[in-house]
């Protein structure tokens, strides 16, 4: 139930959380970017391959990563890097993320305590 | 670091394949399962149980939710082509014409448009272009100022009026029209002799100078085409000197001197003047036989020529003349003897 309900939301910043962590890397293949998700949320958020690769193909087709195979172990590895649009895309969308998750803090919180941080916002 | 063995990926590689996995996804699947695999083994457990968790998890409906999210996912950017090409052999050629139809279009549609601006513009581009060569004036005209000096008014001479011809003396006389006795206008008497004795019939009575020139009116012009047309006239419109049978009074000479002799009275004046002669009287003796135009061509006077035109205008009708077969008139000349016993 749980983890149903954190997959609803990770489906919406998919994107976001795929060209975020890419620009921090040089070069990331499917499995070490759920690795590092994981990791990282310290296994808050756990992505699945069914979301994930559908949304990597997806901005490769959009022009935002670019894709190099390389064989590991026998098996064919295809490794995901930004192209320069997609370092824009990435920094525009982490920064549209982030005055959402504003936003979303000041939606959630009680009105009494949203108003002070709200006033030096508005000055 | 355990690795799997090239057989368990061949067996997991077989695995997706029978869950219809698309092309695209197929390896990078294949790479992360077997990473993950990898991974749960490093962390120190049995092959079997892997396999058996790996297996739960990587269930068909998995797979399939997985192909259709990446199906749709990808789809946005389709278009109506990639719909209806998605099964079909795209290197045929129909697709590509299809794809680039759009470009293609506005392509054509721009260099026509050029051309056709082009095709205006091409004449004033040339004369821009070309600067006009010295060599290619042929004579060059310097303009030179003209003195324009008032151009003296000469006083144009009054029209010299020409005098009207005098106005001929007119008697109104007009063509006879046939109406009934009713509407016949009573004031429109047609001209006396003495009237037109020295005037012209016209339309109206005008009262101007009496001279007798008449105008005799053009020759109507010879018939247009179909050269000359011989009109055969009858013969009674001709007045002959001489028919081949002469026209004869009834009965004969004989006769003619008796009725002579019976109606001639010898006029008194010329009786008592001794006047005695020939008076030669002309007649024509029309195709019925009646005695017309009676006149004295010489004649001796003192009433004797009166007698005589009398005497022949009394005379009954006489045989006409004849030419070949036809009647005819005949002007006939008589000597009518005046003697005093």
């Amino acid at each position: 139930m749980e983890k149903s309900t954190s997959n609803e939301y990770v489906r919406g910043t998919l994107k976001t959380i795929v060209l975020n962590l890419l620009s921090d890397c040089d070069r990331m293949y499917g499995y070490e970017i759920t690795q590092q998700v994981t990791e990282r949320t310290a296994g808050e958020i756990n992505l699945t391959f069914g979301a994930l690769y559908p949304v990597l193909h997806k901005l490769e087709q959009e022009g935002l990563l670019v894709t190099e195979s390389e064989a590991v172990d026998g098996r064919m590895r295809k490794y995901y890097s930004l192209t320069t649009q997609g370092t824009e895309t990435a920094r525009t969308k982490t920064s549209d993320l982030e005055r959402f998750m504003e936003a979303m803090k000041l939606l959630l919180s009680p009105p009494g305590e949203a108003t002070p941080s709200l006033v030096p916002k508005g000055n | 670091m355990k690795r799997l063995t090239d057989f368990r990926l061949a067996e997991l590689n077989r695995y997706l394949e029978t869950s219809g996995l698309s092309d695209a996804l197929m390896p990078e699947l294949l790479d992360h399962l077997a990473c993950e695999a990898e991974e749960r083994l490093w962390a120190g457990k049995p092959l079997e149980e892997v396999i058996e968790s790996l297996r739960k998890e990587v269930d068909p409906d998995v797979l399939l939710d997985l192909s259709l999210n990446h199906k749709h996912l990808l789809a946005m950017n389709e278009s109506l082509n990639d719909i209806v090409f998605e099964n079909r052999n795209k290197l045929y050629g129909a697709y590509a014409l299809r794809r680039d139809y759009g470009g293609n279009v506005q392509r054509a549609t721009i260099i026509g448009v050029g051309i056709f601006l082009l095709m205006f513009l091409l004449p004033e581009l040339y004369a821009r272009l070309k600067t006009t060569d010295e060599k290619d004036i042929a004579f060059m005209v310097e303009a030179k100022t003209i003195k324009i000096t008032p151009e003296k008014i000469t006083p144009i001479a009054p029209p010299v009026v020409e005098p009207t011809p005098p106005t001929a003396k007119t008697v109104r006389s007009r063509p006879y029209e046939v109406m009934p006795d009713e509407q016949v206008p009573i004031e429109m008497p047609p001209p006396t002799v003495e009237m037109l004795e020295n005037a012209q019939t016209g339309q109206a009575n005008v009262d101007g100078e009496s001279f007798m020139e008449f105008v005799v009116p053009p020759a109507e012009a010879a018939g247009t085409g179909k050269g000359d047309v011989i009109e055969v006239k009858p013969e009674e419109e001709k007045t002959l000197l001489f028919a081949e049978q002469q026209p004869q009074f009834f009965g004969g000479s004989q006769a003619f001197a008796n009725f002579l002799q019976k109606n001639l009275k010898y006029p008194r004046a010329a009786a008592q003047a001794g006047i005695q002669g020939k008076v030669f009287v002309e007649f024509t003796v029309s195709t019925d036989g009646k005695i017309e135009k009676a006149k004295t061509i010489k004649g001796i006077g003192f009433g004797c020529d009166e007698e005589a035109i009398r005497v022949v205008n009394m005379m009954p009708d006489w045989l006409p003349g004849k030419q070949s077969g036809v009647p005819v008139r005949v002007r006939f000349t008589l000597p009518i003897a005046f003697q005093l016993e």
